[in-house]
């Protein structure tokens, strides 16, 4: 095997191999860019050699088992952990009820408890956590999507014990949310490591992701799919075997060696009737509008809360206090409502107006949570809120008695799957998580109409997901693509050239023409004694005249891209936009430079097989 | 003047040791366990022992067992956890008692009470009642369209509010989670309800199968071994092993015992595990030591191989569910409470 040249992807002269060197002339250009382009490759400087194929291979193939065997493991700790946590401070009714003699004992934890949970969240954002956040599958998808590093260990840590904590002590949030986060933490390490595999970071992240959800459902092939569907937004083999081998490995361990139980086994025997495939369409219509309805409450309520006047460290205690308190007259509001999710697929569990009291107050009690600071996601609340809404729209066309139904069973399932998809923005994984969690075929196909229709709506009137309208709402939009949010993150100030002919105006215009007549630059840029930017002034003229096209430090090389059109000139001037002084200027080739580079690294990662 | 009183406590400890109360449950089970347990314990060692049956009830513990000298007594688990709470029970020593204390999982070794043996609650039906489709599910026990006739049931929360939820569908690994609360035992409740007229009540294990016999009951819940030895003496009944309730069979020594180092010593010989093969080959319990399993052989007379006949054998199907003592035993006066005020209210809508 040829040793790679350091510094520079092995050339492989067979052909088969994408990583082949540059064309010269580019390469100093994009060295150079590469440094200073620090919001979208933070790189080191110099290029880690890339390992020849069979080695890139054996590297994949590793990470992919060590991260699917820490990420499982992870996450059946974390599950564990929590599962030890409810049953210890009473929040789990098969513990509650145990105590149910006690008197006094039981309600007390019912309402101190999570208030307790919040203060000791609200301690670990002050004094543990660095983002002083719960991360989440946002900070994920944003981490791939630009290749940029997850926020740093000591927040993750803190993110999770914080979600454990929020779990354990019965916060209306998610499990599922964490341990995506969790998993992608791990998978980040390999991001130290350098392995000479072009991709690896984002695929090591994958990984992670893969492996807790397939852990997390009993679901590999769920697991898969998500970190496609969400995660990587793409499909080469080069991730795909990875993450495959990470979630089966997930799958393997919390399936054979520790035997977990499969999460959600319904009895099914069939859809009786045709017509019943409209009514699962109609169902998947209101399950998108009650996701849009949740989601816009949990982004509403961040925003209240991040305006209140209550104390940061406070706010998860408050939220845990009004949870304590709802909690005693409405117990399946608490926790992850596991018992709830049984119920709902059992006739007659549930009376219409307590099926629209606990959607109601597990959907504002969720949004108070999350929105007030407690760790944890949305995944497991709208699986909730989802099923109950379901079993409520099975109630109401059975008391009409017009129609005869399958029964409430497959109507809770397609409201679980119809309100999940909008809400995780991960449709195909929906429909297979129903598949591997029921191991019915009739019921995933019910869910299927449900799901697509809901995720149809929901992303037309709201957005891909709750994650990505997070994320734009931070700066990232990633909805008009990957390549697109790419270039709108890296700012112009990265194809900066300073060589430009840079005069002030007091120096003497002869002087001016002469330095540009000897320089290939047919415009000088004029600043003011204080390097304010006043105008170009072109080859011949007298006066400095205002530039045709002009950028600040904040344009992007996406905006740069679309005001390029018609632009005729040497370079455009940047300016500093609350300073006005001159930057330097970039031309229209190194605009278009960057932009074909940002194309070729994603066309590269899409087409890559090792 | 030591020597004769040292000699007079040595004749008062084996004067006393020469006899153990034990109390169990009577009928076929008892019947085995003397011929198993007991009479080669007395060979062993010259205690002998003399049998009291009870009802496994808490109650008949508390009257009787000071009264009548109770020395070691057999229990279901969740009654000796609340006893053991009571301080009913001596505390054991389980490291003087058993050499090897992971030999006994998944069964738990608890602070009164040493874990003998497996047995299950299954359901049972006379053959003549169904000629054509015969019950295969604990559904069909709660089914008095498809499959006619009185239910033969114990007169006792345990169990049946568990066949409740399982007959609703409810997967075994969650059957606890939700009878844990208020909504899981109103569903189990409504259950019953559907088969409310149809139920006799049974309170002596040995009922069930005399029941189904009679033609009194069309099914009944039981335990399996007492099923098996009805089928022994010839009735024609039927066990549906779908949805049985696991549950272990432990020892306990009454806190007032007066012997309570031939109590122990019996415990020890109890439960070893060529002990356990032994009653296993004569009623179908299963050993609560896994290493006792593989020695389990031919039923002597008949030669038939009682593994097959065993609760926790395989060819039983998936569907089971481990009793949870604990829970049992904690929740036990709820239950009560609401398993009477549900017979009650039976009576008021009358």
């Amino acid at each position: 095997m040829r040793r790679p040249r350091r510094g520079w992807p092995a050339l492989d002269a067979s052909g088969g191999d994408i990583y082949e060197k540059k064309k010269t002339g580019g390469i100093e250009r994009t060295r150079q860019l590469r440094k200073t382009a620090h919001m979208v490759v933070e790189k080191s400087p110099e290029e880690p050699a890339v390992a020849p194929p069979a080695q890139r291979a054996l590297i994949l193939m590793l990470c992919a088992l060590v991260i699917g065997a820490a990420a499982s493991l992870a996450a059946i700790g974390l599950t564990d952990a929590v599962s030890w946590l409810n049953d210890g401070l009473l929040i789990a009714p098969r513990a509650r009820v145990q105590y149910e003699a006690a008197g006094w004992l039981v309600p007390l934890a019912t309402v101190a408890v999570p208030a307790l949970g919040g203060l000791i969240v609200g301690l670990i954002w002050r004094y543990v956590s660095s983002a002083r956040r719960p991360l989440g599958p946002p900070d994920v998808i944003e981490a791939v999507q630009f290749e940029r590093a997850l926020p740093d260990l000591r927040s993750g840590v803190a993110s999770t014990l914080a979600a454990m904590v929020s779990l354990g002590f019965g916060a209306s949030v998610g499990q599922y949310g964490p341990m995506v986060y969790l998993g992608a933490m791990l998978g980040g390490l390999v991001r130290r490591l350098r392995l000479g595999v072009p991709n690896l970071p984002a695929i090591a992240v994958a990984c992670g992701v893969a492996a807790a959800i397939a852990t997390a459902f009993n679901a590999p092939v769920a697991g898969l799919v998500f970190a496609h569907e969400v995660v990587l937004r793409h499909y080469s083999t080069q991730a795909f075997a990875p993450t495959t081998v990470s979630a089966v490995t997930g799958y393997v361990l919390a399936n054979v060696v520790f035997e977990r139980p499969a999460l959600f086994l319904v009895q099914f025997d069939g859809v009786a009737h045709g017509y019943e495939f409209v009514l699962f369409g109609l169902l998947g219509l209101l399950c998108a509008g009650l996701a849009m309805g949740f989601m816009r409450l949990i982004l509403r309520i961040a925003t209240l809360a991040a305006q209140s006047r209550l104390p940061v460290l406070l706010r998860p205690m408050a939220a845990g206090l009004a949870l304590g308190v709802t909690a005693l007259w409405l117990p399946d509001v608490l926790g992850i409502g596991k018992e709830a999710l049984r119920f709902a697929t059992i006739e007659g569990a549930f009376g219409a107006g307590e099926l629209a009291v606990l959607v109601t107050a597990k959907i504002a009690l969720t949004a108070l949570c999350i929105g007030f600071g407690f760790a944890g996601g949305v995944f497991s609340p709208a699986l909730l809120i989802g099923i109950l809404f379901g079993a409520l729209f099975w109630t109401a066309i059975d008391s009409t008695g017009l129609a005869p139904t399958s029964g409430v069973a497959v109507y809770a399932i397609c409201g679980m799957m119809a309100l999940t998809s909008p809400v995780i923005g991960a449709p195909l994984t929906t429909i297979l998580i129903v598949f591997e969690l029921t191991r019915n075929y009739d019921l995933t196909i019910a869910a299927m109409v449900a799901v697509v229709f809901s995720n149809l709506i929901a992303h037309r009137f709201f957005g891909r997901s709750l994650f990505d309208v997070q994320l734009a709402r931070r700066g990232t939009d990633l909805s008009a693509g990957r390549d697109r949010a790419r270039l709108q993150a890296m700012p112009i100030t990265t194809c900066l050239t300073h060589d430009m002919i840079r005069a002030t105006h007091e120096e003497p215009l002869k002087d001016i023409q002469n330095r540009l007549a000897a320089s290939p630059w047919s415009e000088a840029y004029v600043t003011d004694a204080e390097g304010r930017f006043v105008g170009v002034l072109p080859q011949g003229a007298e006066t400095p005249e205002p530039p045709s096209l002009q950028f600040h430090d904040t344009t992007t090389v996406l905006e740069a891209m679309q005001s390029l059109r018609g632009f005729i000139g040497d370079a455009i001037p940047v300016v500093d936009r609350d300073t006005g002084k001159l930057i330097g200027v970039v031309s229209e080739a190194s605009v278009i430079e960057a932009y074909l580079d940002i194309s070729q690294t994603l066309r590269r990662e899409e087409n890559a097989v090792l | 003047m030591r020597f004769f009183s040292a000699l007079f406590v040595l004749l008062a400890v084996t004067a006393r040791a020469e006899e153990l109360t034990v109390v169990t449950w009577g009928g076929a089970y008892e019947a085995a366990q003397a011929k198993a347990v007991f009479a080669p314990f007395t060979k062993a060692t010259g205690i002998k022992i003399t049998t009291a049956r009870y009802d496994g009830s808490l109650t008949a513990l508390t009257a009787r067992a000071d009264a009548e000298g109770w020395d070691v007594i057999d229990m279901l688990e969740p009654t000796a956890i609340t006893a053991c709470d009571a301080g009913l029970l001596a505390r054991l020593d389980h490291a003087a008692l058993t050499k090897a204390p992971s030999d006994f999982a998944p069964a738990k070794l608890r602070p009164c009470s040493l874990p003998q043996n497996v047995f299950a609650t299954v359901m049972a039906y006379a053959p003549n009642a169904f000629p054509g489709v015969k019950p295969t599910t604990i559904a069909d026990f709660f089914d008095t369209a498809r499959f006619p006739g009185k239910r033969a049931i114990r007169k006792s929360p345990d169990d049946i509010l568990e066949w409740a939820l399982l007959a609703e569908g409810v997967p075994p690994s969650q059957v606890y989670d939700l009878l844990s609360t208020d909504r899981g035992l109103r569903l189990a409740f409504r259950k019953l309800d559907q088969i409310r007229d149809h139920i006799v009540w049974w309170e002596d294990a040995a009922d069930p199968p005399r029941l189904l016999a009679k033609g009194r009951a069309s099914m009944a819940s039981g335990y399996n071994g007492r099923f098996f030895a009805a089928q022994q003496a010839g009735d024609p009944l039927s066990v549906v092993w779908h949805g049985r309730i696991i549950g272990h069979e432990v020892w306990g020594i009454a806190k007032g015992t007066d012997a309570p180092d031939a109590a122990r010593r019996f415990l020890r010989f109890a439960t070893r595990p060529d002990t356990m093969a032994r009653l296993s080959e004569r009623i179908p319990y299963g050993p609560a030591r896994q290493s006792a399993l593989p020695r389990i052989g031919l039923q002597p007379g008949t030669g038939i191989p009682m593994r097959d006949h065993l609760p926790n054998a395989p060819q039983h199907g998936p569907t089971y569910l481990v009793r949870d003592s604990l829970w049992h035993s904690h929740t036990a006066d709820l239950r009560k409470r609401r398993f009477d005020a549900w017979l009650a209210r039976g009576e008021d809508d009358g």
